[in-house]
């Protein structure tokens, strides 16, 4: 378990003192991803900084399995550090060592015995899939082979929580899916708990478990993905699944957003409203995915001929939450609490 | 000398197959002044240019007035012609190497003139390293002297190999500069046979050596940064 406490950074400056973040609380348990996520200024990049221990929080703490690692400096810091892998932008490999060079800079650097560090090394990049590479050099492989690198390096000295930095951004798709599969694979073999700090909802809605929202140096919100993207209220879930339907057609009675509340929800729900129940449905937009944790959707709909308070009951019922949107016709919402 | 003697006439050119006799023994020299030089710029150039880099904001050890200090030092002994340096510091050899004459006096002003060039070549190769090789640094656990060796100058190798190259071209050309207070080597033969006594011989000669020599000094320099470059 991994649990940041009262997060405070501020820096002095001539023109007075910069408050990056103001208070930021977050929990990661073993064995999840937690994603961070915020418009650029929120304070990404210094929260990083500060759970990588490269920058000193003001104040609050930052536990690994119970133990505060903010406070420590020198050699209890370096000691210390190993519970913490973090992967870098653009892999962040050195260009003159090889890719085996690279993965075993941690070992070396806390002077493990060489057969020990090249059995480990050997094992690691088996686990990213670049047994064969060891011998290459960082400039012959593709971006995402190097961000492999970086994520093997990372897991080096066995770390408790791995830190990915943005970890994904500038890399093709196919690259950024390659990565997305082995953090899904590392926290469900290794147990890692895992903070993934983006700003591609994308990735977010891949493969992390929680999202905070941090906006401004305070979070905005933060809980289960699936919650929050259906939750109707959620900014952050309508980012997160974000939608741009039709307006209402004549002839609709009402329109309803509807969520994917429960893990598992009977896909024909839509066929069953209008014959089982004699709706007239009109489909206006919507995203329906598939997540490690069952399937993540969000949906807009048109309904005539069954009543608003039904329907949304009926929706209930089978694992979805719907609310219904009045005057839409207007370019106003209006939202009716059911 | 024997030559120099024998054909002691003002204005008549030494033979040419007695150049060899009098060009050698001064390269030599030169090249004896240049390598004690260079061995003691790299390291001290060396310790000032990875001090101007670490004592920098983005450096291990940022220190605004460290850095300012030394950044001043280095801009002061950068901001003197080579021969003002040279008169200017006479007392100074003096009271180090004993004499102001020959390659012991040439060395100290070399050195003096060579250390803040150097301190500045290695901090601009290291500026160019990606910023975050010291983020990679210590979240792998280095040490200070693990940091400096792993990821910063083992990373800048091919840069820091120009920049020794730079460095002894430009010292082979302060060598020469040298040789007008009595330093020796190819610039006092210059000196002396093809300024003060008009040989063109041993001045063509010279003139020769020298650009082989730094032709010779860059092509080995250029190669060896790309053998230390990685695709």
């Amino acid at each position: 378990m991994i649990e940041i406490r009262d997060l405070h950074k501020h820096y002095d400056t001539a023109e007075g003192r910069i408050e990056v973040l103001k208070g930021i609380d977050l929990k990661v348990s073993a064995g999840s991803i937690t994603a961070v996520v915020g418009p650029s200024g929120a304070g990404k990049s210094t929260l990083s900084h500060c759970i990588s221990l490269l920058e000193k929080p003001s104040s609050g703490q930052i536990l690994v399995e119970g133990k505060d690692l903010s406070a420590l400096t020198g050699n209890a810091l370096r000691a210390e550090r190993r519970a913490i892998g973090t992967i870098f932008q653009n892999s962040a490999l050195l260009r003159r060592m090889t890719v085996a060079e690279n993965v075993a800079l941690p070992l070396r650097n806390l002077g493990v015995v060489h057969h020990q560090m090249e059995q480990r090394v050997a094992e690691l990049l088996d686990r990213v899939g670049l047994a064969d590479r060891g011998n290459a050099y960082p400039g012959q492989l593709s971006g995402g082979q190097r961000q492999r690198v970086g994520i093997a390096r990372a897991l080096s000295l066995r770390p408790r929580l791995l830190l990915s930095d943005e970890s994904t951004s500038g890399l093709d798709p196919e690259s950024t899916a390659q990565v997305l599969k082995l953090l899904d694979s590392l926290r469900s073999d290794l147990g890692l708990a895992i903070i993934l700090i983006t700003h591609e909802m994308d990735v977010v809605r891949h493969v992390a478990d929680q999202v905070a929202q941090l906006d401004q140096g305070r979070i905005a919100e933060y809980g289960d993905l699936r919650a929050l993207v259906a939750s109707p209220d959620s900014g952050t879930g309508a980012k997160l699944l974000p939608l741009r339907p039709e307006p209402l057609p004549p002839g609709y009675d009402y329109e309803l957003s509807v969520a994917y509340r429960q893990q598992h929800v009977d896909p024909a729900w839509i066929t069953r409203l209008a014959v089982e129940h004699g709706a007239r449905v009109a489909l206006l937009g919507g995203s329906v995915e598939s997540h490690h944790e069952g399937t993540l959707g969000r949906v807009r709909l048109g309904v005539a001929a069954l009543a608003p308070a039904q329907a949304v009951a009926l929706l209930g019922d089978w694992g979805l939450t719907a609310t219904v949107l009045h005057g839409s016709d207007a370019g106003e919402l209006i939202e009716v609490a059911v | 000398m024997r030559i120099a003697t024998e054909s002691a006439a003002v204005g008549t050119d030494t033979a040419v197959t007695d150049l060899p006799a009098l060009l050698l023994p001064a390269y030599g020299q030169t090249w004896a002044m240049v390598g004690i030089v260079m061995i003691v710029v790299i390291a001290l150039g060396g310790a000032m240019g990875v001090a101007l880099f670490n004592t920098d904001r983005h450096g291990l050890f940022p220190h605004v007035r460290a850095h300012s200090l030394l950044s001043w030092i280095a801009n002061m002994g950068r901001s003197l012609p080579f021969l003002v340096l040279m008169a200017a510091i006479i007392p100074f050899t003096k009271w180090v190497t004993g004499t102001t004459i020959g390659i012991a006096a040439a060395v100290v002003p070399m050195i003096l003139a060579g250390i803040p060039f150097f301190a500045r070549l290695v901090q601009n190769a290291l500026n160019d390293l990606p910023r975050e090789n010291l983020a990679v640094g210590l979240v792998t656990g280095g040490s200070p002297v693990q940091i400096i060796s792993a990821t910063q100058i083992r990373e800048a190798l091919p840069a820091l190999a120009s920049a020794v190259t730079l460095n002894t071209i430009s010292m082979i050309e302060y060598s020469a500069i040298a040789g007008t207070i009595g330093a020796g080597g190819i610039g006092y033969l210059a000196v002396t046979y093809g300024y003060q006594r008009f040989d063109m011989h041993v001045m063509l000669a010279t003139i020769v050596v020298l650009i082989l020599t730094v032709q010779v000094v860059q092509f080995l320099g250029d190669r060896i940064a790309r053998a230390l470059a990685r695709p």
